[in-house]
């Protein structure tokens, strides 16, 4: 696309209007909305009168000059160029008859007045901004930007990276912990045997066991009978391993032994004393 | 009086700006009454003692800076950080920023008629903008709002002390949202 050819397209070929060309820097612009609206200012034009032929035609002799740079900077001129080419195009086309106040301008004009704001509030936070460099808090530095991992230097030799993984403790493998529920209480078991005792003056723990069939009935019929034996509410005889194992009537069976030992576990502590072992 | 001296203590120790309930941290005695009572004893002793520094509200704190006649002086100091300014862009895109907030990226391109991308990128590393969230429509776009860096970096006192738009030459305060479309909005909203 070189301007002449958009030029003559556009009927601005006239020596009148070319002539009118500026020179412009395209570098001191911030992109096309810039450069777009330094030409409406400049001119004094009416900004909801643009006289699109000719901005367009001084708009394309001023990014002239960025063809030679990358196409990044370059894209956002030309595709305004496209722009105006197209409102031009759209002006010369009958306006919609459901519309007559349709003006293809519009949407460029309000685009132009908004950046224009933008570059007034701009202007108003950099007044802001030298006001504020006058003054000095008691620390204020501006944030460093942080390193970037790429930029951190190699220079490690392998005798480090080996020594600090020596001093890093293997990962431990997660523990797992089975918990299965006590599907039959103590308690149960503690009224099971005083019960019996309360009956008889003593019993082979077997029989205790029989109605269940499930060990953990017989582990913790065991246990509650530790227990009570600790206490002296019981007390367990078995003549050699193996052997049946009986179950006495104890000392403190129809003391308080029983109370005493739920008022200590709502207490949270374990046994009241230390066992005289199990006889 | 021992109030207003933890008070400065503390404004004296502090990098940046502290805001009062943060200093009635510092002591049992002090509430946020107390330490506003402390800071304008602070204030009128500073400014009739013409100390060097005076009292000064920023991002809705309160902090101790020097005042503008010996920015020359201390500007030849290494020791002192050099204040930084942004770019021309940058501004822009602040601006942008503040008056829109919450704003995506694709509507800063919009505006500005430029790609923002590096510019943005430039003003989250240095935390003047952040993000808030992320917006409706395709792809979710991040949205930015501006932080209290933003405040700090202008030395405002609130997000009030952004010039109003009604102060402005330009009146564009109720703007159309930004369509979709090429639909033209219409030009005499501005006025």
């Amino acid at each position: 696309m070189t301007t002449s050819a958009v030029l003559s397209k556009l009927g601005v070929s006239d020596p009148s209007v070319a002539t009118d060309l500026l020179f412009i820097e395209t570098d001191r612009f911030n992109g096309p909305l810039d450069l777009l609206l330094h030409l409406v200012r400049i001119q004094d034009i009416d900004i909801f009168d643009i006289p699109i032929a000719r901005i367009t035609g001084q708009f394309l002799a001023a990014i002239e000059q960025l063809e030679e740079k990358g196409l990044d900077e370059a894209g956002e001129f030309l595709e305004m160029a496209a722009s105006l080419v197209h409102i031009k195009a759209g002006m010369l086309l009958p306006k919609p008859a459901d519309d007559e106040d349709f003006d293809p301008r519009a949407e460029l004009v309000s685009r132009l007045m908004e950046y224009e704001l933008v570059r007034e509030i701009a202007s108003r936070l950099r007044i802001a901004e030298n006001d504020r460099c006058h003054r000095f808090g008691k620390g204020y530095f501006p944030p460093r930007p942080k390193p970037r991992v790429a930029d951190a230097p190699l220079d490690v030799t392998w005798e480090a990276v080996f020594k600090a993984a020596l001093r890093t403790d293997p990962p431990k493998e997660p523990r797992r912990h089975r918990m299965t529920p006590r599907s039959v209480a103590l308690k149960d078991k503690v009224k099971l045997i005083v019960g019996t005792m309360r009956k008889v003056r003593r019993i082979e723990f077997s029989k205790l066991v029989a109605p269940w069939k499930q060990r953990t009935h017989g582990v913790m019929t065991l246990l509650a009978g530790l227990e009570l034996g600790r206490r002296r509410i019981v007390s367990l005889k078995q003549r050699k391993p193996f052997s049946p194992l009986w179950i006495y009537r104890g000392e403190n069976l129809n003391g308080n032994g029983l109370e005493r030992e739920s008022r200590s576990r709502k207490q949270g502590s374990p046994g009241l004393q230390a066992p005289r072992g199990i006889e | 009086m021992r109030n207003a001296a933890v008070v400065e203590a503390i404004l004296f120790a502090s990098d940046a700006p502290l805001t009062a309930d943060e200093i009635a941290c510092a002591e049992e005695a002090l509430d946020e009454d107390a330490v506003e009572a402390a800071l304008a004893v602070l204030k009128a002793e500073y400014d009739e003692s013409g100390r060097a520094f005076e009292l000064r509200k920023v991002a809705d704190g309160v902090q101790l800076m020097t005042r503008p006649e010996f920015a020359p002086c201390l500007e030849r100091f290494d020791a002192v950080a050099p204040p930084s300014r942004l770019s021309g862009p940058a501004l822009e895109a602040l601006a942008i920023v503040a008056y829109r907030q919450p704003v995506s990226r694709v509507e800063i391109d919009y505006v500005r008629g430029v790609n923002s991308t590096g510019v943005v990128r430039t003003l989250l590393d240095r935390e003047l903008i952040r993000v808030v969230g992320r917006g409706e429509g395709v792809g979710r776009p991040v949205l930015y709002g501006t932080s209290s860096k933003f405040m700090e970096h202008f030395g405002f006192a609130s997000m009030d002390d952004l010039p109003r738009p009604e102060e402005l030459p330009f009146v564009l305060r109720e703007r159309p949202p930004l369509r979709e479309s090429t639909t033209p909005s219409d030009p005499e909203a501005g006025e």
